[in-house]
């Protein structure tokens, strides 16, 4: 039915199937939007967040997605700036991720904010000072970057290639993907670092607080490096997951190889600055302000110890180890244990930066405030991820996402 | 030109392009940021001119002057008024939040009448002759005592009015809420003879021993009392407080000293016996002691040894001797009873032998001390014109000392003695220990007629509602309430239009006098409520209108005072808590909620702690050291000879182990979402126990058992 | 226009020992500034009161257990060294709470504020209070508005004002009287005036005839031992809420009580007995 669409020499599944699929996924997506709707319309009243809670469920999900979202910046980096070209076989796919993650952060965004309708303010009436005003410019620059590099592999779609417009569109602007890459690279410091920042700067809150360089504290950079490390990870995350959807490989092993083990490295120096700043943190900063460590993770009925030795040991150290040794990271199950478990730790790393900052009591009369989201926040959570499988399952079944599928999949190839 | 699907696809792209160019959005975009910053449903308070009046606040027995800010007319903020002699500056939450009362959901529109269970909205005109008829059918049956008017106090010209009502009407049933007033002048009554009433020099104090009165949790003129207690520290008064839990007055206190609840009595009687023992009474107040004095100490000696009341009061011994040596050793020492607000159940024993200790010290009538004054009558009523009925029912026995007493005793009986019924500004069905038998007695007097502002539990059960104005509405004489050292007059004034069809009480009985034609027509020859005032207020109206308020008693009383301890010298009992359970309950007052009329608001509401109400849950506090078993925050049922309820627990350090607190003023059931379903209404679980010695409910609290639910 | 040249720093100083937690203050606050209310506010994590009474105990037993209440405006914080980077300040990416430099009161403008609740987060002393709902008062009750200042919107931030609009109104008069200072007494909020225990001082900090400014004696220079911190008051029984945070508000409290002052700030083991008979007990 839509044989046309689908690239060249590639097999997908029959369109009844295929719009099957989509159809369960966008009733999820629905059910998001119907969320969404409420909380324009009645207002955020429709959450569980309340005044302890300003930043909570979707705050976290932003930063997140951000933080996963972050290997289209730092493969397109590896590959336009450090020209590892291998990484071409895989690049289309991290881009569409990233993508997929940075439509969703602004769509939670504008969900959040209070004021929907004002929320351009934040340019027109932009305080350099605020961390949030920096996240908001490099974000949308770079969301703009991002469908600049998408462009070129929507263009290459059997039926728009063979616009000759288009077709040399899609060519020149390959060829001119090192600057935009070097701009998202760029840009993506900045924002990475500066969502960092957000907390780092709340000299209110010595959870979040931390010293720095200048006007950057510690955690700018932390954020910029954990996005780095662990966004390649989701990249081989999802790969891996669409290969098992698809049923065939997609990305030659020595690409994959390759990025994990890279991942690997930044995630093994990244893991080593975070405990040194956590130790630092732990026994100078918070106690000069009068807070014993354990202050943070006691007297609570959630947040005890465990998190910190998950985030840093469990999702940080074992994965960046298993990914720096040869052995376990060209093991399948040990590389998907690793990569997993990458994206659990940045992702808890977001949480305790963002939903720990504000559980703990800060004066010295005040107690913990615990939240559970209600059902809107997680409908309007789960949205972005069912846009996101709808995207990746139209982009894959009608444009050349990847570069070697074909050549993986030769049916006589594998038969002889 | 061909339209093509290819040129229209250019067109569409090139005009959506041209949209996206041109100012239009930009535009929009902002147009809706400013849509947004004018929703209109999001109100503008029209600006004005800004004025204030002054007036008094009746809310509560403080009488505090308040200063109210309109703009163009409009009040928009009470505030204390600063030159007041009361307050001086300064007011308590619910006279701030004053001007909500005058929207309050739960206000009484207009004239209601009841036709089976449902009200229906009638004409001024129909309701007032609706009860002037079944007033008249009492008279015309020669039976005018089968009306009974019950009151919120029998100070002021609208009470007057009522009495002066009931005894042209010709019934002598005319009872009021119990309050500190009440029990204060029944102490005074019953020491110094008929006609007294005390008042307590806080400003100049240097030793105030309160049996528990909550000085800072709203007992007598609040916001005088939070001056006098505040401003201990520049006088270096001392602020002793005996009280079972760390109530707000406990903890500002200099000592607080928990003390068995129930027992405040026999601790004063055991102090007066330290007193009396160390012969520590002052000499030449006791000229004045006569009744039984003799009779008295050998009592004091003989019952209350300090060791005994150790034991009882839970007060150790030399705390006892200690406390009381140094109160009598003070320059200018005060004893206060009256736990808690001081209304409600409370005791007559407890009050006169805690007033005993002011009396033998005799810090009467001087700077500091105890003022013991006769009833300052500034109003003048004319005599009321009696006729043959009139007189025949005056002369016909009262049916009870206390409402309380007069429930009990419908209840007792198969049918009701009382025909009619008149409540103005109270809500017995509410506010008394055990309500709901206080209803069922309602229930049985045929017809029963509510003065209210607000459709509160009192004014479901009657027959007929006469919709009062409220405080800022109407003009009014407020005296200053007993308890307080000076006496005042202030004069509230009308600082709005009467937002619903509602009227002055005094005009309504006036209206309903003159419905009722014959005597009572020319004992109310009235044009109207306000001319009326002017008439019996004669002698301090001058002062009223130039000052908005009169100053009756300067600097303090100087009579000669005589002391009689024939009441006490009996011994009467000490009122036990009913029950067989393991804890006593106890009702806490709050100031932030209100326990009589009106109900809170729904700004005080908003200030109660989450350790009060949560949702529709309230808190009980205990001590965790009683409350094996039981989890803070968990539910439990609290189960009492009266009745039951469900509740969560506050484990609270600062509560006696054995005993439970509960906040009154919760759990209203009338419509007013703000402030009403929430918690329990404490009263529920109270069995009243009338004491002997003033006819009036003296249960302080009630034995409790506590398990989980 | 009035020639307001010299910088005020606005401030007050609340008595803990006179404070009877009767909670006037916070109504007298939600009355004049317009506050909300809705059916259930049981819910105090999102319950809007400017002016937040706490209940602190001493955390003993029976029968030495202690209360003392803490109310609690805005703490109009000078941020880290007094520079005006207010915590809540620093952070609202559109400007919409701004610090005013000629009084040290920190703005809310609730056309501009869309709403991003950063500043809440930023925020120790939970002084900040979004609108989750639309502001909805029972039919009538409107009419007791005050229009001197604007009802907010659902969707926004709103704080204590130290009642700006009454600064305002003085600055007027005081224009209109052809006087060229605002008179200690012209210029009080609604909490203080409201206050039956006086317990609240408010004034100009930066002014030694004010009654706040003897109190408190702040100091003008940066503790030595925490750069960040300035203004600390001279007076040993007079505190501020986490004051080694660097926020450096201009409300003070005041206590005769130790444990009551210690429950002002975080100290580590062994910390408050060394610096507890230090004025501004914070240094350490
Ligand atoms: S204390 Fe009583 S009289 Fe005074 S303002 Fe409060 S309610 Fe009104
Ligand atoms: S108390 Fe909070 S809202 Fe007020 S200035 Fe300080 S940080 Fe800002
Ligand atoms: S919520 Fe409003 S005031 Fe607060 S940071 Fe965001 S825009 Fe600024
Ligand atoms: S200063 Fe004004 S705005 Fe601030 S708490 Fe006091 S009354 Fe409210
Ligand atoms: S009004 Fe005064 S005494 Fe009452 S709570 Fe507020 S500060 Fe304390």
């Amino acid at each position: 039915m839509d044989a046309a669409l689908i690239p060249e020499g590639v097999k997908r599944c029959s369109f009844p199937k295929f719009m099957l699929g989509i159809a369960i996924v966008g009733a999820v997506l629905l059910w998001g939007v119907y969320a969404m709707l409420l909380c324009w319309f009645k207002g955020l009243n429709q959450t569980n967040m309340n005044d302890y809670y300003g930043f909570a469920l979707w705050i976290w999900a932003d930063l997140a997605v951000i933080a996963i979202g972050g290997g289209a910046f730092f493969t397109g980096l590896l590959k336009y700036i450090f020209k590892i070209d291998e990484l071409k076989n895989i690049i289309n796919f991290a881009v569409i991720i990233g993508f997929i993650c940075y439509s969703s952060a602004l769509l939670i965004l504008a969900i959040d904010i209070g004021q929907p309708l004002r929320g351009w303010f934040i340019f027109w009436h932009a305080n350099v000072h605020s961390m949030l005003t920096e996240v908001a410019f490099c974000l949308s620059c770079y969301f703009a970057v991002l469908t600049i590099e998408f462009i070129p592999n929507i263009l290459e779609n059997r039926q728009l290639n063979k616009v000759p417009f288009f077709h040399h569109l899609a060519h020149n602007m390959h060829g001119t993907m090192a600057i935009f890459a070097a701009t998202g690279a760029f840009l993506s410091f900045f924002h990475q670092g500066s969502l960092g920042g957000v907390a780092g700067v709340l000299y209110g809150r010595p959870f979040a607080f931390r010293e720095g360089l200048l006007i950057w504290p510690w955690t700018f950079f932390l954020f910029t490096w954990s996005a780095a490390a662990f966004g390649p990870c989701f990249t081989l995350l999802v790969t891996r997951i669409t290969e098992a959807v698809a049923g065939k490989k997609l990305v030659k092993d020595n690409v994959v190889h390759l990025l994990a083990k890279i991942s690997g490295w930044m995630i093994v120096t990244y893991i080593i600055a975070k405990i040194i700043d956590t130790i630092y943190w732990a026994t100078v900063t918070a106690p000069g302000l009068g807070f014993k460590m354990s202050h943070f993770y006691t007297n609570n009925g959630f947040y005890g110890y465990w998190i910190l030795i998950a985030e840093i040991i469990v999702c940080g150290v074992i994965p960046g180890l298993l990914l720096i040794n040869k052995t376990t990271r060209e093991n399948p199950t040990l590389r998907l244990v690793a990569i997993t478990l990458g994206v659990i730790g940045v992702c808890l790393n977001r949480w305790v930066m963002v939903l720990q900052v504000v559980a703990v009591p800060v004066m010295p009369f005040d107690t913990w405030a615990l939240y559970i989201p209600s059902w809107q926040e997680v409908a309007t959570t789960i949205l972005p991820v069912a846009y996101g499988i709808i995207l990746i399952a139209v982009t894959y079944r009608y444009l050349p996402v990847f570069p070697q599928e074909v050549e993986l999949n030769q049916p006589t190839a594998q038969e002889s | 030109m061909k339209v093509d699907r290819r040129s229209f696809l250019g067109l569409g792209l090139g005009a959506v392009a041209g949209i996206a160019i041109s100012p239009v959005g930009a535009k929009l975009t902002d147009d809706l940021s400013i849509w947004t910053q004018n929703w209109p449903w999001t109100p503008v308070p029209p600006d004005g001119e800004i004025t204030y009046d002054h007036s008094v606040c009746s809310l509560c027995p403080g009488t505090c002057g308040i200063t109210v800010r309109k703009i163009d007319g409009r009040p928009v903020k009470v505030e204390g008024r600063d030159t007041y002699p009361v307050n001086n500056g300064g007011a308590c939450l619910h006279g701030i939040a004053g001007l909500q009362y005058l929207y309050d959901p739960s206000r009484v529109r207009t004239p209601l009448r009841k036709i089976n269970t449902r009200f229906v909205p009638v004409s001024w005109e129909d309701a007032l002759s609706l009860v002037a008829d079944r007033l008249g059918e009492l008279r015309e049956k020669q039976t005018p005592e089968a009306l009974a008017c019950i009151t919120d106090t029998d100070q002021g010209s609208v009470a007057g009015l009522f009495k002066h009502f009931m005894a042209a009407f010709g019934s002598p049933n005319l009872l009021t809420m119990p309050d500190l007033e009440s029990w204060l002048a029944k102490a005074a009554e019953t020491l110094h003879g008929s006609g007294h009433t005390l008042g307590f020099d806080l400003d100049h104090a240097d030793f105030v021993l309160s049996f528990g009165a909550g000085l800072i949790d709203g007992w007598g003129s609040p916001v005088a009392c939070f001056k006098a207690v505040a401003g201990r520290k520049q006088r270096d008064a001392k602020l002793i407080q005996f009280e079972p839990r760390l109530s707000n007055t406990a903890a500002a206190a200099d000592k607080w000293i928990p003390v068995n609840p129930g027992t405040e009595a026999d601790l004063a009687l055991a102090m007066c016996g330290v007193l009396l023992r160390e012969n520590l009474f002052e000499p030449e107040f006791a000229d004045g002691f006569k009744g039984g004095f003799m009779r008295f100490n050998a009592m004091v000696q003989e019952k209350y040894p300090v060791e005994a009341v150790a034991d009882l009061t839970g007060v150790p011994a030399v705390i006892i001797e200690e406390t009381a040596i140094a109160f009598a050793k003070a320059k200018m020492p005060v004893a206060l009873p009256g736990k808690g607000r001081g209304d409600g159940a409370q005791s007559l024993k407890e009050f006169a032998a805690v007033h005993t200790l002011n009396c033998l010290v005799g810090n009467i009538n001087k700077k500091g001390g105890t003022f013991v004054r006769q009833n300052t009558d500034y109003l003048d009523f004319p005599y009321p014109v009696q006729d043959a009925v009139a007189r025949k029912g005056m002369a016909a026995p009262r049916q009870a000392a206390s409402v309380q007493e007069l429930t009990a005793r419908i209840n007792q009986s198969g049918e009701s003695e009382l025909k009619v019924l008149m409540v103005y500004n109270a809500n017995p069905c509410y506010s008394l220990n055990d309500p709901s038998s206080i209803r069922t007695a309602f229930e049985k007097i045929p017809f029963k007629v509510c003065f209210s502002s607000f459709m509160d539990e009192t004014a479901m059960v009657s027959d007929v509602i006469l919709p009062i104005s409220t405080f800022l509405e109407r003009m009014e004489d407020v005296p200053s309430k007993a308890g307080f050292a000076g006496s005042v007059v202030g004069l509230a004034k009308p600082v709005v239009n009467p937002v619903f069809d509602t009227r002055s009480p005094g005009d309504a009985v006036i209206q309903i006098a003159r419905a009722l034609g014959g005597t009572l027509s020319q004992s109310f020859g009235w044009r109207n409520y306000e001319a009326c005032l002017e008439e019996v207020a004669a002698g301090i109206w001058d002062d009223l209108i130039r000052q908005g308020y009169a100053v009756l008693l300067n600097p303090f009383p100087a009579e000669p005072v005589t002391t009689d301890f024939a009441f006490l010298a009996e011994n009467p009992e000490t009122i036990q808590p009913a029950g067989e359970y393991e804890f006593t309950l106890i009702p806490i007052d709050n100031i932030g909620i209100t326990t009589t009329v009106p109900a809170s608001s729904p700004f005080a509401i908003k200030t109660v702690s989450d350790r009060i109400i949560k949702g529709q849950d309230m808190f009980v506090e205990i001590n965790p050291q009683t409350a094996s078993g039981l989890k803070d925050g968990g539910f439990v049922t609290l189960t009492t000879p009266a009745g039951s309820a469900r509740v969560r627990v506050d484990f609270n350090d600062g509560i006696m182990p054995g005993v439970i607190g509960m906040v009154k003023g919760l759990g209203h059931r009338f419509d007013n979402k703000y402030v009403a379903g929430k918690g329990v209404n404490v009263n529920d679980l109270i069995s009243p126990v009338i004491e002997p010695g003033s006819g009036t409910d003296a249960a302080f609290g009630v034995k409790a058992g506590i398990s989980r639910a | 226009m009035i020639q307001d040249k010299i910088a005020h720093k606005f401030g007050m100083v609340i008595d803990l020992d006179k404070c009877t937690g009767c909670g006037s203050c916070t109504v007298s606050c939600m009355s004049e500034n317009n506050v909300p209310f809705k059916e259930d506010e049981s819910d105090k994590k999102d319950s809007i009161t400017w002016m937040r009474v706490y209940r602190l105990t001493n955390g003993k037993p029976f029968p030495d257990a202690q209360i003392v209440y803490l109310p609690r405006p805005c703490q109009h914080c000078g941020g880290t060294g007094d520079h005006g980077h207010s915590p809540c300040v620093s952070v609202c990416p559109a400007t919409a709470t701004d610090y005013g430099y000629d009084t040290g009161i920190v703005s809310q403008i609730y056309t501009r504020c869309f709403g991003c609740r950063y500043c809440m987060v930023s925020c120790p002393y939970h002084a900040r209070y979004f609108n989750w709902w639309d502001p909805v008062w029972p039919e009538g009750m409107e009419k007791y508005l005050s229009p001197n200042v604007s009802p907010r919107m659902r969707g926004v931030v709103e704080k204590c004002s130290f009642c700006y609009h009454r600064y305002q109104l003085a600055r007027e008069k005081a224009y209109v009287d052809g006087v060229d200072e605002i008179a200690e007494a012209a210029y009080q909020t609604a909490c203080t005036t409201a206050c039956p225990a006086a317990a609240i001082t408010f004034g100009d900090l930066n002014n030694p005839a004010h009654k706040v400014h003897q109190i408190v004696k702040p100091d003008p220079h940066p503790d030595p031992m925490n750069p960040g911190v300035v203004g600390k008051s001279r007076n040993p029984k007079v505190f501020r809420l986490l004051e080694r945070l660097g926020t450096n508000p201009k409300v003070y409290y005041m206590s005769e009580r130790e444990w009551v002052r210690k429950l002002g700030d975080s100290y580590l083991e062994g910390e408050w007995e060394k610096v507890k008979n230090i004025y501004g007990s914070a240094s350490q």
